[in-house]
């Protein structure tokens, strides 16, 4: 009895850690969802670059790291400032261009957004591919002493620095992205600009300048969420935004495309649900959970689960 | 009449005629590696031409079904030896299955919602074909697969598989052809530009995207039976997110909705990188590239579809004239 007793405990425990291990698996793709999401509300286009902003900011950070060995609180900001820069400069090369025409009707057609999803695209390959000729397609470890895996057991459990910092960073980044749209003149624009940007340039609203904006803070939100799972991980690679940055797609779609506490609830769920999968599921079955979930959310609930109202889907 | 067999005519002996003579006096095993491979390519972009260029709906898991095409084929030979005569339509009937599996809990979604529907469609079947072990061998992939032999004839040196993939690749051509420039044509751009308006005027919107998907997908599994009995060899890194892409670059290089378009896009994005061999392997990077600038400066494409269609109305004559019993438009 009292055999058994401990084997099913143990089983809890273990069982106990993998929904941990998968949360902060859901606190990864949070981090994405949110920048992503931010940039989809206001521009209604999907950037599918954001997984190069995030590939980007891991290697810019490992680069810094491996060339002067500065503390955490530096790499972080050198990484916002790349992110910066590189939401700036995806904007000017492959949205600005798409936009040339102000009028209601092309705002809202079908070529334009399925041009900006195109070279949004194309951008994403290059850049990609360019960090592969320069760093090699291979794993490339992050240097032992920067990484954030050391262990701390609290009881049965094992967690590691990376998750308490991946965490703070979620909450952080949550709490901070909710200020700046509901306590800025900035988010104020923003908010004016996702929700009509013709009427928005109506009442005097810099609609480009605002435009930049969205992207900066969306990719400057992106590269941090690189460094960060780069130092958890302990490695980066050129393809490391790719498989991160389909689920949050994924989960911005579930979670209604323009929500982004929808998108981060979905996120964390998708995350739990991957580990909890892993029970049952090979490894790579369980990777395919999350377009199953796409696909169900798309049938059953087109707008998402946490999604206003929209014409059509 | 001998102008509506023209073009046909030219295209025919270009293909069939001009260029293997042409590759077999050069000899080279690896250019005919290349125009084979650029062939199998010009029946996919023209496949996804249609359901994205004609039919505008943009489909961003097209090398899955690629994917089951191969797949279809390989498995047949190596485990039952069915000849390839039938492997190449089976392939295109399972392709086209999987594609109408796909199509009908996808149907009612519109634009980028179809969109991301079919990019994890896409990715689920390529999880399958990777996880599968027992039945697709998984990453070890399908190692010899025959080439082509018929009734006792050798097909599988250079010149025999040109010849069965170029024949192949001008029926599919010639199919999709027919069905692009025809009222069924017209009904598909109709539903592009305005499902909601084609489904008021009485056409028929959730069977036409449903045929259409079918149609295609057949296609697809065909360039993708021509792939494995040509490499001898798949795995499922061959179908994943990154050739779904490929393909749609082609088709938007070329021209959304214009078939000759699907055919330079294909034949440009296979032959230019193989050109660029030289300065290092920078694939993928000429690939994002082309893309880029040809939606920036070229957004109609290299071959626009209003250049498409006068080119098919001059060269087959009877675009929207009365014609026998007062029937206006292509027959």
């Amino acid at each position: 009895m009292g055999a058994h007793f401990r084997g099913f405990s143990m089983f809890d425990a273990f069982f106990v850690q993998q929904l941990v291990n998968g949360f902060s698996v859901g606190l990864v793709y949070a981090l994405i969802a949110i920048g992503f999401t931010l940039i989809f509300g206001v521009l209604n286009v999907v950037n599918f670059a954001h997984g190069e902003v995030y590939m980007v900011g891991a290697y810019a950070g490992v680069v810094l790291i491996t060339a002067f060995a500065p503390p955490l609180i530096a790499v972080v900001l050198f990484v916002m400032a790349v992110g910066a820069v590189a939401g700036f400069g995806l904007e000017r090369l492959a949205f600005k261009p798409f936009r040339r025409f102000q009028d209601e009707a092309s705002l809202k057609s079908k070529a334009m957004r399925e041009a900006t999803l195109l070279s949004s695209l194309a951008v994403s390959i290059v850049v990609r591919e360019i960090v592969e000729k320069l760093f090699g397609g291979a794993m490339r470890p992050v240097p032992f002493e920067a990484q954030l895996t050391e262990p701390i057991q609290v009881g049965d459990l094992s967690f590691s620095t990376g998750q308490f910092v991946i965490f703070g960073a979620a909450v952080a980044m949550f709490a901070g992205l909710q200020f700046l749209l509901y306590r800025t003149r900035i988010g104020l624009s923003i908010r004016a600009v996702a929700n009509n940007p013709l009427g928005a340039k109506y009442v005097g609203i810099n609609t480009d300048r605002t435009i930049i904006a969205t992207f900066v803070v969306g990719s400057v939100m992106g590269a941090v969420a690189g460094i960060l799972v780069a130092l958890y991980y302990g490695s980066v690679f050129p393809h490391m935004g790719f498989a991160p940055g389909v689920k949050a797609f994924v989960a911005m779609v579930m979670g209604g495309l323009s929500s982004i506490p929808g998108a981060v609830i979905c996120a964390i769920f998708l995350g739990l649900s991957e580990a909890v999968a892993t029970e049952f599921l090979a490894q790579g079955w369980s990777e395919l959970i999350a377009y199953g979930f796409l696909l169900l959310t798309l049938i059953f609930f087109p707008t998402g689960l946490f999604g206003g109202a929209r014409d059509r889907v | 009449m001998s102008k509506n067999i023209r073009l046909p005519l030219i295209v025919g002996l270009a293909v069939l005629v001009l260029l293997p003579a042409l590759l077999q006096v050069m000899g080279s095993g690896y250019l005919f590696r290349v125009s084979i491979t650029a062939m199998i390519f010009v029946i996919l972009a023209a496949s996804l031409n249609f359901i994205t260029g004609v039919a505008g709906l943009l489909s961003l898991g097209h090398a899955a079904f690629y994917g089951i095409g191969a797949y279809t084929a390989a498995l047949l030979a190596t485990r039952y030896g069915v000849p390839f005569l039938l492997t190449i339509p089976l392939a295109g009937v399972a392709a086209a299955i999987g594609g109408v599996l796909v199509a009908l809990p996808t149907m009612r979604l519109v634009s980028i919602y179809f969109a991301v529907a079919t990019l994890g469609m896409g990715e689920i079947i390529y999880g399958t074909l990777l996880n599968w072990v027992d039945f697709t061998r998984g990453p070890m992939g399908i190692p010899a697969i025959p080439s082509f032999k018929v009734f006792g004839l050798d097909l599988s040196g250079n010149l025999g598989s040109y010849l069965v993939v170029a024949v192949v690749m001008l029926a599919s051509l010639w199919v999709l052809h027919r069905l692009t420039h025809s009222y069924y044509g017209n009904a598909l751009r109709a539903l592009r530009e305005d499902d909601q308006c084609a489904d008021s005027m009485g056409i028929d919107v959730v069977r036409l995207k449903g045929e259409v998907f079918a149609i295609a997908c057949f296609f697809a599994g065909i360039a993708g039976s021509l792939w494995a009995h040509t490499t001898g060899y798949i795995s499922p890194g061959d179908f994943r997110f990154g050739e779904s892409i490929l393909v749609l670059a082609m088709i938007v290089v070329g021209g959304l909705g214009s078939l000759p378009g699907a055919v330079v896009g294909a034949v440009l994005l296979i032959v230019l990188p193989e050109a660029l061999r030289p300065v290092g392997d920078v694939r993928m990077i000429a690939v994002g590239c082309v893309m880029f600038f040809s939606i920036l400066l070229l957004p109609k494409g290299l071959f626009g579809e209003v250049s498409a269609l006068n080119l098919v109305r001059s060269s087959f004559g009877a675009g929207w004239k009365p014609g026998v019993r007062g029937v206006v438009g292509w027959r």
